[in-house]
Protein backbone atom coordinates (compact mmCIF):
# COMPACT_ATOMS: atom_id res chain seq x y z
CA UNK A 1 0.00 0.00 0.00
CA UNK A 2 2.67 2.44 0.96
CA UNK A 3 4.71 1.60 -2.15
CA UNK A 4 1.75 2.37 -4.42
CA UNK A 5 1.11 5.59 -2.58
CA UNK A 6 4.73 6.51 -2.95
CA UNK A 7 4.54 5.72 -6.63
CA UNK A 8 1.53 7.97 -7.08
CA UNK A 9 3.21 10.81 -5.30
CA UNK A 10 6.30 10.51 -7.47
CA UNK A 11 4.10 10.53 -10.58
CA UNK A 12 2.25 13.58 -9.42
CA UNK A 13 5.07 15.60 -7.96
CA UNK A 14 6.39 17.15 -11.22
CA UNK A 15 2.92 18.49 -11.97
CA UNK A 16 2.58 19.92 -8.53
CA UNK A 17 6.01 21.42 -8.65
CA UNK A 18 5.56 23.22 -11.97
CA UNK A 19 2.15 24.49 -11.00
CA UNK A 20 3.31 25.75 -7.67
CA UNK A 21 6.16 27.56 -9.32
CA UNK A 22 3.77 29.12 -11.78
CA UNK A 23 1.20 30.11 -9.23
CA UNK A 24 3.80 31.61 -6.98
CA UNK A 25 3.83 34.78 -9.01
CA UNK A 26 0.08 35.03 -9.34
CA UNK A 27 -1.99 37.77 -7.91
CA UNK A 28 -4.70 35.70 -6.38
CA UNK A 29 -3.23 33.81 -3.56
CA UNK A 30 -5.64 32.14 -1.34
CA UNK A 31 -6.82 28.80 -0.21
CA UNK A 32 -6.17 26.91 -3.35
CA UNK A 33 -7.77 23.68 -2.53
CA UNK A 34 -11.15 25.11 -1.65
CA UNK A 35 -11.28 27.75 -4.37
CA UNK A 36 -14.34 27.34 -6.54
CA UNK A 37 -14.42 28.28 -10.17
CA UNK A 38 -16.45 31.39 -9.36
CA UNK A 39 -13.88 32.86 -7.06
CA UNK A 40 -11.20 32.38 -9.63
CA UNK A 41 -13.08 34.66 -12.03
CA UNK A 42 -11.86 37.61 -10.05
CA UNK A 43 -8.33 36.62 -10.98
CA UNK A 44 -6.57 37.21 -14.18
CA UNK A 45 -8.07 34.83 -16.73
CA UNK A 46 -4.70 33.48 -17.61
CA UNK A 47 -4.24 32.23 -14.15
CA UNK A 48 -7.61 30.56 -14.03
CA UNK A 49 -6.14 27.60 -15.70
CA UNK A 50 -3.50 27.32 -13.08
CA UNK A 51 -5.98 27.67 -10.31
CA UNK A 52 -8.50 25.17 -11.46
CA UNK A 53 -5.75 22.80 -12.27
CA UNK A 54 -4.14 23.42 -8.93
CA UNK A 55 -7.47 22.82 -7.34
CA UNK A 56 -7.87 19.63 -9.21
CA UNK A 57 -4.42 18.48 -8.38
CA UNK A 58 -4.90 19.22 -4.74
CA UNK A 59 -8.15 17.36 -4.94
CA UNK A 60 -6.29 14.56 -6.58
CA UNK A 61 -3.97 14.66 -3.66
CA UNK A 62 -6.97 14.06 -1.44
CA UNK A 63 -8.24 11.39 -3.74
CA UNK A 64 -4.94 9.65 -3.61
CA UNK A 65 -5.55 8.85 -0.03
CA UNK A 66 -9.12 7.68 -0.48
CA UNK A 67 -9.72 6.30 -3.97
CA UNK A 68 -8.35 3.36 -5.79
CA UNK A 69 -5.39 3.27 -8.15
CA UNK A 70 -7.54 3.00 -11.23
CA UNK A 71 -9.51 6.10 -10.36
CA UNK A 72 -6.25 7.93 -9.72
CA UNK A 73 -5.00 7.21 -13.24
CA UNK A 74 -8.30 8.41 -14.69
CA UNK A 75 -8.10 11.67 -12.73
CA UNK A 76 -4.51 12.22 -13.77
CA UNK A 77 -5.28 11.70 -17.41
CA UNK A 78 -8.05 14.26 -17.31
CA UNK A 79 -5.85 16.84 -15.57
CA UNK A 80 -3.36 16.69 -18.39
CA UNK A 81 -6.14 17.68 -20.77
CA UNK A 82 -7.56 21.17 -20.98
CA UNK A 83 -8.49 21.92 -17.40
CA UNK A 84 -11.72 23.69 -18.13
CA UNK A 85 -13.20 20.71 -19.94
CA UNK A 86 -12.04 18.17 -17.39
CA UNK A 87 -14.67 16.01 -15.76
CA UNK A 88 -12.52 14.79 -12.89
CA UNK A 89 -14.61 16.37 -10.17
CA UNK A 90 -16.42 14.58 -7.48
CA UNK A 91 -20.21 14.31 -7.50
CA UNK A 92 -21.36 17.34 -5.53
CA UNK A 93 -18.70 19.70 -6.78
CA UNK A 94 -19.36 18.61 -10.36
CA UNK A 95 -23.06 19.37 -10.04
CA UNK A 96 -22.54 22.80 -8.51
CA UNK A 97 -19.93 23.70 -11.09
CA UNK A 98 -22.26 22.57 -13.83
CA UNK A 99 -25.14 24.55 -12.37
CA UNK A 100 -23.08 27.68 -12.02
CA UNK A 101 -21.81 27.19 -15.57
CA UNK A 102 -25.38 26.93 -16.72
CA UNK A 103 -26.33 30.06 -14.84
CA UNK A 104 -23.33 31.76 -16.34
CA UNK A 105 -24.23 30.72 -19.86
CA UNK A 106 -27.83 31.80 -19.35
CA UNK A 107 -26.67 35.17 -18.20
CA UNK A 108 -24.42 35.33 -21.24
CA UNK A 109 -27.32 34.44 -23.50
CA UNK A 110 -29.50 37.17 -22.07
CA UNK A 111 -26.71 39.67 -22.37
CA UNK A 112 -26.02 38.75 -25.99
CA UNK A 113 -29.71 38.84 -26.95
CA UNK A 114 -29.99 42.23 -25.34
CA UNK A 115 -26.93 43.33 -27.26
CA UNK A 116 -28.43 42.20 -30.57
CA UNK A 117 -31.63 44.11 -29.94
CA UNK A 118 -29.63 47.09 -28.83
CA UNK A 119 -27.63 47.04 -32.04
CA UNK A 120 -30.73 46.84 -34.19
CA UNK A 121 -32.21 49.75 -32.29
CA UNK A 122 -29.06 51.80 -32.76
CA UNK A 123 -29.14 51.11 -36.51
CA UNK A 124 -32.65 52.47 -36.74
CA UNK A 125 -31.89 55.45 -34.61
CA UNK A 126 -28.72 56.21 -36.55
CA UNK A 127 -30.56 57.62 -39.56
CA UNK A 128 -32.29 60.60 -37.92
CA UNK A 129 -29.41 61.09 -35.52
CA UNK A 130 -26.90 61.29 -38.36
CA UNK A 131 -29.08 63.69 -40.24
CA UNK A 132 -29.31 65.93 -37.21
CA UNK A 133 -25.58 65.71 -36.73
CA UNK A 134 -24.96 66.68 -40.34
CA UNK A 135 -27.28 69.63 -40.10
CA UNK A 136 -25.68 70.83 -36.94
CA UNK A 137 -22.14 70.53 -38.17
CA UNK A 138 -22.53 70.81 -41.93
CA UNK A 139 -20.36 67.75 -42.30
CA UNK A 140 -19.83 66.46 -45.83
CA UNK A 141 -21.29 69.53 -47.46
CA UNK A 142 -24.77 69.19 -46.09
CA UNK A 143 -26.73 72.36 -46.42
CA UNK A 144 -26.79 73.61 -42.90
CA UNK A 145 -30.10 75.32 -42.68
CA UNK A 146 -32.95 73.34 -44.06
CA UNK A 147 -35.29 76.26 -44.31
CA UNK A 148 -37.65 76.69 -47.19
CA UNK A 149 -37.17 79.35 -49.80
CA UNK A 150 -39.95 81.45 -48.32
CA UNK A 151 -38.26 81.39 -44.95
CA UNK A 152 -34.99 82.30 -46.54
CA UNK A 153 -36.52 85.17 -48.46
CA UNK A 154 -38.32 86.39 -45.36
CA UNK A 155 -35.15 86.24 -43.36
CA UNK A 156 -33.10 88.18 -45.86
CA UNK A 157 -35.86 90.68 -46.23
CA UNK A 158 -35.90 91.26 -42.53
CA UNK A 159 -32.15 91.55 -42.37
CA UNK A 160 -32.26 93.90 -45.34
CA UNK A 161 -29.38 92.14 -46.98
CA UNK A 162 -28.35 94.17 -49.96
CA UNK A 163 -26.77 92.19 -52.71
CA UNK A 164 -24.09 93.91 -54.64
CA UNK A 165 -22.79 91.27 -56.93
CA UNK A 166 -24.60 90.63 -60.14
CA UNK A 167 -24.47 87.06 -61.26
CA UNK A 168 -25.00 85.99 -64.83
CA UNK A 169 -27.01 82.81 -65.07
CA UNK A 170 -26.54 81.12 -68.41
CA UNK A 171 -28.82 78.43 -69.68
CA UNK A 172 -27.97 75.29 -71.49
CA UNK A 173 -30.25 72.66 -72.96
CA UNK A 174 -29.42 69.16 -74.09
CA UNK A 175 -31.29 66.18 -75.34
CA UNK A 176 -30.33 62.57 -75.10
CA UNK A 177 -29.53 60.50 -78.15
CA UNK A 178 -32.51 59.34 -80.05
CA UNK A 179 -34.78 62.00 -78.61
CA UNK A 180 -36.49 63.76 -81.52
CA UNK A 181 -37.22 66.94 -79.61
CA UNK A 182 -35.91 70.39 -80.16
CA UNK A 183 -35.03 71.74 -76.76
CA UNK A 184 -33.52 75.18 -76.30
CA UNK A 185 -33.44 77.85 -73.64
CA UNK A 186 -35.74 80.69 -74.57
CA UNK A 187 -33.25 83.25 -73.29
CA UNK A 188 -29.52 82.69 -73.32
CA UNK A 189 -28.81 84.32 -70.01
CA UNK A 190 -30.27 86.32 -67.19
CA UNK A 191 -28.48 88.77 -64.94
CA UNK A 192 -29.68 88.38 -61.46
CA UNK A 193 -28.69 89.63 -58.03
CA UNK A 194 -28.58 87.16 -55.17
CA UNK A 195 -31.71 87.39 -53.12
CA UNK A 196 -33.97 88.02 -56.08
CA UNK A 197 -36.20 85.32 -57.37
CA UNK A 198 -36.04 85.06 -61.13
CA UNK A 199 -37.97 83.40 -63.90
CA UNK A 200 -36.52 81.74 -66.96
CA UNK A 201 -37.94 79.69 -69.82
CA UNK A 202 -37.03 76.75 -71.97
CA UNK A 203 -38.79 75.78 -75.15
CA UNK A 204 -39.32 72.21 -76.21
CA UNK A 205 -40.80 70.99 -79.44
CA UNK A 206 -41.70 67.48 -80.46
CA UNK A 207 -40.44 67.15 -84.00
CA UNK A 208 -41.57 63.59 -84.52
CA UNK A 209 -44.91 62.22 -85.58
CA UNK A 210 -45.66 60.29 -82.41
CA UNK A 211 -46.39 61.50 -78.87
CA UNK A 212 -43.25 61.26 -76.83
CA UNK A 213 -42.80 61.35 -73.10
CA UNK A 214 -39.61 62.76 -71.74
CA UNK A 215 -38.10 63.49 -68.38
CA UNK A 216 -35.39 65.97 -67.59
CA UNK A 217 -32.63 66.38 -65.11
CA UNK A 218 -30.50 69.38 -64.45
CA UNK A 219 -27.24 70.39 -62.94
CA UNK A 220 -25.58 73.58 -61.90
CA UNK A 221 -21.98 74.48 -62.56
CA UNK A 222 -19.73 75.36 -60.85
CA UNK A 223 -20.58 72.58 -58.43
CA UNK A 224 -19.78 74.53 -55.31
CA UNK A 225 -22.23 77.22 -56.28
CA UNK A 226 -25.00 74.66 -56.52
CA UNK A 227 -25.58 74.92 -52.81
CA UNK A 228 -26.71 78.52 -53.20
CA UNK A 229 -28.85 77.93 -56.26
CA UNK A 230 -32.35 77.22 -55.06
CA UNK A 231 -34.91 76.08 -57.52
CA UNK A 232 -38.31 77.11 -56.34
CA UNK A 233 -40.18 75.44 -59.12
CA UNK A 234 -39.27 73.87 -62.42
CA UNK A 235 -40.21 71.16 -64.84
CA UNK A 236 -37.57 68.61 -64.03
CA UNK A 237 -37.84 65.03 -62.82
CA UNK A 238 -41.40 64.60 -63.92
CA UNK A 239 -42.52 62.98 -67.13
CA UNK A 240 -43.70 65.46 -69.69
CA UNK A 241 -45.66 64.33 -72.69
CA UNK A 242 -45.64 66.22 -75.92
CA UNK A 243 -47.94 65.54 -78.81
CA UNK A 244 -46.45 65.43 -82.29
CA UNK A 245 -45.52 68.88 -83.45
CA UNK A 246 -46.38 70.44 -80.10
CA UNK A 247 -44.24 73.27 -78.84
CA UNK A 248 -44.28 74.19 -75.22
CA UNK A 249 -42.63 76.60 -72.81
CA UNK A 250 -41.15 75.28 -69.65
CA UNK A 251 -40.52 77.77 -66.88
CA UNK A 252 -37.90 77.64 -64.18
CA UNK A 253 -38.35 79.78 -61.11
CA UNK A 254 -35.18 80.08 -59.08
CA UNK A 255 -33.49 82.05 -56.37
CA UNK A 256 -29.83 82.59 -55.55
CA UNK A 257 -29.09 82.73 -51.88
CA UNK A 258 -27.49 86.04 -50.81
CA UNK A 259 -25.15 84.05 -48.64
CA UNK A 260 -23.16 83.39 -51.77
CA UNK A 261 -21.57 86.78 -51.24
CA UNK A 262 -20.28 86.04 -47.79
CA UNK A 263 -18.75 82.69 -48.69
CA UNK A 264 -15.03 83.15 -49.46
CA UNK A 265 -15.03 80.14 -51.75
CA UNK A 266 -17.45 81.94 -54.04
CA UNK A 267 -15.23 84.92 -54.52
CA UNK A 268 -14.53 84.70 -58.21
CA UNK A 269 -17.88 83.32 -59.19
CA UNK A 270 -19.94 85.57 -61.39
CA UNK A 271 -21.26 82.98 -63.77
CA UNK A 272 -23.54 80.13 -63.08
CA UNK A 273 -24.65 77.71 -65.74
CA UNK A 274 -27.92 75.89 -65.40
CA UNK A 275 -28.01 72.91 -67.69
CA UNK A 276 -31.04 70.75 -68.47
CA UNK A 277 -31.03 67.45 -70.29
CA UNK A 278 -34.12 65.71 -71.62
CA UNK A 279 -34.31 61.94 -71.84
CA UNK A 280 -36.86 59.87 -73.63
CA UNK A 281 -39.09 57.79 -71.44
CA UNK A 282 -41.45 56.26 -73.94
CA UNK A 283 -42.82 56.63 -77.39
CA UNK A 284 -46.33 55.71 -78.29
CA UNK B 1 -32.33 67.82 -55.17
CA UNK B 2 -35.93 68.27 -56.23
CA UNK B 3 -37.35 71.78 -56.55
CA UNK B 4 -38.76 73.30 -53.41
CA UNK B 5 -42.29 73.80 -54.52
CA UNK B 6 -42.39 70.92 -56.93
CA UNK B 7 -42.98 70.75 -60.62
CA UNK B 8 -44.65 73.29 -62.85
CA UNK B 9 -47.46 71.64 -64.75
CA UNK B 10 -46.99 72.29 -68.42
CA UNK B 11 -49.02 74.99 -70.08
CA UNK B 12 -50.30 72.83 -72.92
CA UNK B 13 -53.15 75.22 -73.67
CA UNK B 14 -50.80 78.21 -73.87
CA UNK B 15 -52.99 80.09 -71.41
CA UNK B 16 -50.24 82.31 -70.07
CA UNK B 17 -48.39 82.80 -73.33
CA UNK B 18 -49.07 86.51 -73.43
CA UNK B 19 -47.57 87.16 -70.05
CA UNK B 20 -44.59 85.06 -70.98
CA UNK B 21 -44.02 87.01 -74.16
CA UNK B 22 -44.25 90.29 -72.30
CA UNK B 23 -41.69 89.13 -69.80
CA UNK B 24 -39.28 87.90 -72.44
CA UNK B 25 -39.72 91.07 -74.41
CA UNK B 26 -38.91 93.09 -71.34
CA UNK B 27 -35.78 91.08 -70.72
CA UNK B 28 -34.52 91.74 -74.20
CA UNK B 29 -34.86 95.46 -73.77
CA UNK B 30 -33.07 95.71 -70.45
CA UNK B 31 -30.15 93.49 -71.30
CA UNK B 32 -31.61 90.49 -69.49
CA UNK B 33 -31.53 92.04 -66.09
CA UNK B 34 -34.00 90.14 -64.04
CA UNK B 35 -34.74 92.84 -61.48
CA UNK B 36 -36.02 95.25 -64.08
CA UNK B 37 -38.64 92.84 -65.28
CA UNK B 38 -39.83 91.60 -61.95
CA UNK B 39 -43.31 92.89 -62.48
CA UNK B 40 -43.72 90.89 -65.64
CA UNK B 41 -42.55 87.74 -64.01
CA UNK B 42 -44.96 88.46 -61.18
CA UNK B 43 -47.75 88.80 -63.69
CA UNK B 44 -46.81 85.54 -65.31
CA UNK B 45 -46.89 83.72 -62.04
CA UNK B 46 -50.20 85.28 -61.13
CA UNK B 47 -51.59 84.12 -64.46
CA UNK B 48 -50.42 80.61 -63.69
CA UNK B 49 -52.07 80.68 -60.34
CA UNK B 50 -55.33 81.85 -61.84
CA UNK B 51 -55.32 79.13 -64.45
CA UNK B 52 -54.45 76.47 -61.89
CA UNK B 53 -51.01 75.90 -63.26
CA UNK B 54 -49.35 76.79 -60.01
CA UNK B 55 -50.16 76.45 -56.35
CA UNK B 56 -51.73 79.63 -55.08
CA UNK B 57 -49.49 81.53 -52.77
CA UNK B 58 -48.84 85.07 -51.77
CA UNK B 59 -46.20 86.26 -54.19
CA UNK B 60 -44.75 88.46 -51.51
CA UNK B 61 -43.47 85.32 -49.91
CA UNK B 62 -41.64 84.42 -53.06
CA UNK B 63 -39.71 87.64 -53.18
CA UNK B 64 -42.16 89.85 -55.00
CA UNK B 65 -42.67 92.47 -52.38
CA UNK B 66 -44.08 95.82 -53.40
CA UNK B 67 -40.90 97.79 -53.10
CA UNK B 68 -42.27 101.28 -53.06
CA UNK B 69 -39.61 103.82 -53.69
CA UNK B 70 -37.03 101.24 -54.47
CA UNK B 71 -37.74 100.60 -58.10
CA UNK B 72 -35.00 101.57 -60.53
CA UNK B 73 -36.95 104.61 -61.60
CA UNK B 74 -37.11 105.81 -58.05
CA UNK B 75 -40.87 106.05 -57.85
CA UNK B 76 -43.57 103.51 -57.18
CA UNK B 77 -44.65 102.06 -60.47
CA UNK B 78 -46.88 99.16 -61.30
CA UNK B 79 -45.77 98.59 -64.83
CA UNK B 80 -42.60 99.24 -66.67
CA UNK B 81 -43.62 100.75 -69.92
CA UNK B 82 -41.41 99.71 -72.77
Amino acid sequence: MTWSRLGRRIYLSPYLRTLQNASAGSRCLGSVSEVSSYKSISCNIGFQHYFTSTRQLSRLDQELNTKSFRQYFYSLASVSQNVKSSRATSGVRHFSAHASKEKKSQKMLLYLTGLVFGMVGVTYAAVPLYRRFCQATGYGGTVQRRETVEEKIARHDKEKTVASREIVVQFNADIADGMPWKFIPTQRQIRVKPGESALAFYTAENKSSTPITGVSTYNVTPMKAAVYFNKIQCFCFEEQRLLPGEQIDMPVFFYIDPEIETDPRMDGINNIILSYTFFKVSEE
Amino acid sequence: MPPEKGIFPLDHMHLCDLEKKEYLGCLKTVGHQSEKCRDFSKKYLQCRMEKNLMAKQDLGELGFKERNGETPEGKPTERIDN
